[in-house]
């Protein structure tokens, strides 16, 4: 276990005075986080990938450039960029839709990477890739405060001025969202378990 | 006297975002009403399960956000 750790503005700091290491240590800490927030947006691994690369591309100029605000955290602050990338992909690609395979993926990834295809569909009977589709088969705005409070970790406050609700919405739709996935992840692992047992 | 505590206050105790004498009252609440506490479990349960089902970015993309960052290194040296 680790008992001692430094926190995030500290390595920040360091990268500023150019250590490698330190950001080596931020993106070690925080690219699951960030890249499922993106991921729960887009849908799509390579498209999440790709605005991952983005994401950690601006924060790098904005840091090395010097306009990194030290005031604030900065795990809200780079998935607020990821999120923004996210959107801004989303909604492009609203206007100019691609045709979605049944698991998410675009056609093209499909056939780009037909290696990974039987791995895919092993991960698609993990329990953890079942809940990554539960979250997506939420209502939209459970799915924005879920997203928003669990993995960009914003307080209710944040999200409820962010999304033009009140706190106790906010509150109120984050439970729901919770309440909902542990009641389907529970139904779920009993269908599992009776798979791998079968009477 | 008693304080009332909901569902919602549970959910902020969970994201930590109760604190001082409240976050002691709930705590206590948690232990002695069952209908919190079962909320309580189900939460920690969950948020738990969320935590485990992130997903990572290929090394390949690691790599490459790390070399971006030292390229920039060799850049401001020349």
């Amino acid at each position: 276990m680790e008992n001692y750790k430094i926190s995030d503005s500290k390595l920040v700091s360091l990268y500023k005075q150019g250590s490698e290491e330190a950001f080596e240590q931020l993106l070690k800490r925080h690219k699951a986080r960030i890249y499922t927030t993106i991921y729960l947006i887009v849908k799509d691994n390579y498209v999440a990938e790709d605005l991952l690369q983005e994401t950690f591309v601006k924060a790098i100029n904005t840091i090395k450039g010097g306009r990194y605000n030290e005031e604030g955290k900065f795990l809200p602050w780079i998935t607020r960029i990821a999120h923004n990338l996210s959107i801004d992909y989303f909604r492009k690609e609203k206007r100019y839709p691609t045709m979605i395979l049944e698991d998410g993926s675009k056609v093209f990834n499909a056939l780009e990477f037909a290696e990974d295809s039987v791995e895919s569909v092993q991960i698609k009977n993990d329990t953890h890739s079942k809940l990554r589709d539960l979250i997506q088969e939420l209502p939209e705005a459970q799915k924005e405060v879920l997203i928003m409070r669990h993995y960009m970790e914003m307080s209710f406050q944040e999200i409820a001025e962010n999304t033009g609700v009140s706190i106790n919405t906010a509150l109120g739709r984050m439970r729901y969202a919770l309440i909902n996935l542990r009641k389907k992840m529970k139904q779920y692992n009993i269908a599992y378990d009776q798979d791998i047992y079968p009477r | 006297m008693t304080k009332t505590f909901t569902q919602d206050d549970v959910i902020r105790y969970v994201y930590d975002e109760i604190s001082g004498e409240d976050r002691e009252e709930l705590k206590q609440a948690i232990i002695c009403d069952s209908e919190l506490q079962d909320l309580y479990k189900e939460l920690i349960a969950i948020k738990r399960q969320l935590d485990q089902s992130m997903k990572s970015p290929s090394d390949k993309v690691t790599e490459s956000i790390l070399n971006y960052s030292k390229s920039l290194n060799l850049l401001s040296n020349k």
